[in-house]
């Protein structure tokens, strides 16, 4: 697949790392990349359901430009919010909805893509996604 | 030759490291005769048990059954039922016993310490039924409360209680719960899921009404468990699940069932299971199984000893007779990015609220990284486990 240019150059820097804890420090800097979603505005409808963390998001599609606001409390799994920011964050709904979760095994963040309790970026990813389904 | 040796998987990398599997409590590995005796039936044996008269039915028949003679007699019991594990044992007790001797109004004492397969049953039932839960507290030493437990008593027809917490790896005074329960006329229950990996419990002589456990946490197969019941129990329940194997005969206008533990069993058995769960018991005979529990109990303490040094808080007290886990949490860095960095060098511990929220909910938070030993863990394991903790706090903190 052929992916958005900021998502492919990370893609490539990730590939070039072979240490998991190297890769695992990387996704936790990323955590700085969200679009901050206040603490204030967390609620059950927000909560990333199925994560071991708090993980809350919403996302705003305005005149068609998609926008992730998220946060959690491991900063890991923030990372991976921010990964997802990155992808996403001011390109149109229907282009986004073209993206497959793939990247995240290609980039090396994770052993499974399968929805599971400790599948956090398959969590976000697909809440992600439903939200931007829901108001495109 | 180490213990170690016997265990194919534990001489796999894992992210470039070599695997130090500290995820016990969830599930142990297996030794090689268990995957070699699984791998055999399936060679050479394989067939449904108990109604042909083939030899390999026959082959399969005496592989299953054997499963159960060793149960039996590790356990001294009276009656053996294979369920999937602790959680179908449990369902079974709800469902067999449950509704068949539970009445509206009547009274279950379970614990804030239990997992959520000795809870849920008890929900769903309640809610059918009409019967009341009452909860005994857990005191800040990580014991239950002996005192509400005594007041709980009254009018209670049946006791849920857990042996030995898989989150704390505290062992409950099982002897004077089993007492009580009996002295107020109620059965009582015993998840013993954490204990018989650990210890070999005597069940005529722990006298519980039930005892419920699984295989795969004593290096036995995933997929079976058993139910210990005691003969008076045994004939006081009822079959939930209807089918083949759990019946004498089956006309149109009704059924008439077994007599002994088939009538629980209904279906095609796990009988690759069970014939790795006998090669599991069997190698397990050759263990000294206290002598290593103390063991792992010294490495445990050491561990917990550690990481309150780093700065973490443990949520257990490793005593004489707890289990080797150790439930930690740092003040600043999440319990899921820590397990991360954990599997990043190799390590496989768990996190979450390990089935437990109540427990959890009781403790004040939502969850705790556990690192849980057993028979092959080592204390250069530990060091080496230490030694990570200290160079991602280092780092992260």
């Amino acid at each position: 697949m052929k992916y958005p240019q900021a998502l492919q150059d990370l893609i490539d820097e990730f590939a070039e790392i072979e240490d998991k804890m190297e890769i695992l420090e990387y996704v936790y800097d990323l955590s700085d990349e969200v679009v901050e979603f206040p603490i204030a505005k967390w609620s059950e409808k927000t909560r990333i359901m199925g994560c071991q963390s708090e993980a809350h998001l919403e996302v705003v599609v305005v005149d068609g430009i998609v926008e992730l606001r998220s946060g959690a409390d491991a900063k890991i799994v923030q990372g991976m919010m921010g990964i997802i920011t990155i992808a996403i964050n001011g390109r149109k709904a229907e282009d986004v909805l073209q993206l497959k979760p793939d990247f995240a095994q290609e980039m090396g963040i994770l052993n499974s893509l399968s929805p599971s309790r400790s599948n956090g970026f398959r969590n976000i990813f697909d809440k992600v996604m439903a939200e931007i389904r829901m108001k495109q | 030759m180490s213990l170690k040796d016997d265990f194919p998987i534990l001489s796999r990398e894992v992210n470039g490291h070599p695997l130090i599997y500290l995820d016990n409590a969830a599930t142990t590995q297996k030794p090689q005769v268990v995957i070699d005796a699984m791998s055999q039936y399936y060679s050479n044996s394989n067939a449904n048990v108990h109604r042909a008269v083939h030899t390999l039915a026959g082959e399969a028949t005496e592989g299953y059954e054997d499963c159960r003679r060793w149960i039996k007699s590790w356990f001294n019991a009276e009656k053996a039922i294979f369920t999937s594990g602790t959680t179908e044992a449990i369902n079974l007790v709800a469902h067999g016993w449950g509704r068949a001797n539970l009445q509206p109004g009547d009274v279950i004492v379970l614990t804030e310490m239990e997992h959520h397969s000795d809870i849920v049953p008890w929900q769903i039932l309640s809610e059918e039924r009409g019967i009341e839960i009452r909860y005994v507290p857990v005191l800040d030493d990580f014991t239950l409360d002996m005192e509400a437990y005594a007041v709980s008593l009254e009018n209670a027809k049946l006791v849920c209680v857990v042996h030995t917490s898989n989150v704390l790896g505290v062992r409950n005074s099982v002897d004077e719960l089993i007492s009580l329960a009996h002295k107020a006329g109620a059965k009582i229950l015993i998840d013993a899921a954490q204990a018989v990996p650990h210890d070999r419990i005597d069940f005529k002589q722990f006298n519980a009404d039930f005892m419920a456990f699984s295989a795969h946490k004593m290096c036995g197969p995933t997929g079976i468990g058993a139910l210990l019941v005691k003969n008076d129990a045994f004939e006081q329940m009822q079959p939930f699940m209807g089918g083949g194997d759990m019946i004498e005969s089956v006309t149109t206008s009704g059924s008439t069932y077994q007599t002994n533990e088939h009538k629980f069993e209904a279906g095609t058995p796990k009988i690759a299971e069970a014939v790795g769960w006998s090669a599991a018991f069997e190698w397990m005979s050759e263990i000294d199984l206290p002598a290593h529990h103390e063991r792992l109990l010294n490495i445990a303490k050491w561990t917990a000893d550690q990481l309150r040094e780093l700065g973490c808080t443990v949520y257990g007290r490793h005593q004489s007779g707890d289990a080797a886990v150790v439930s930690f949490l740092h003040p600043t860095i999440h319990s899921e990015d820590f397990a991360r960095f954990l599997d990043a060098k190799g390590f496989a511990v768990r996190t979450g609220h390990h089935c437990a929220q109540p427990l959890l909910n009781r403790l004040g938070i939502t969850g705790t990284i556990r690192a849980s030993f057993y028979l092959y863990n080592t204390r250069q394991e530990a060091e080496k486990f230490i030694e990570t903790v200290r160079h991602i706090v280092g780092k992260f903190a």
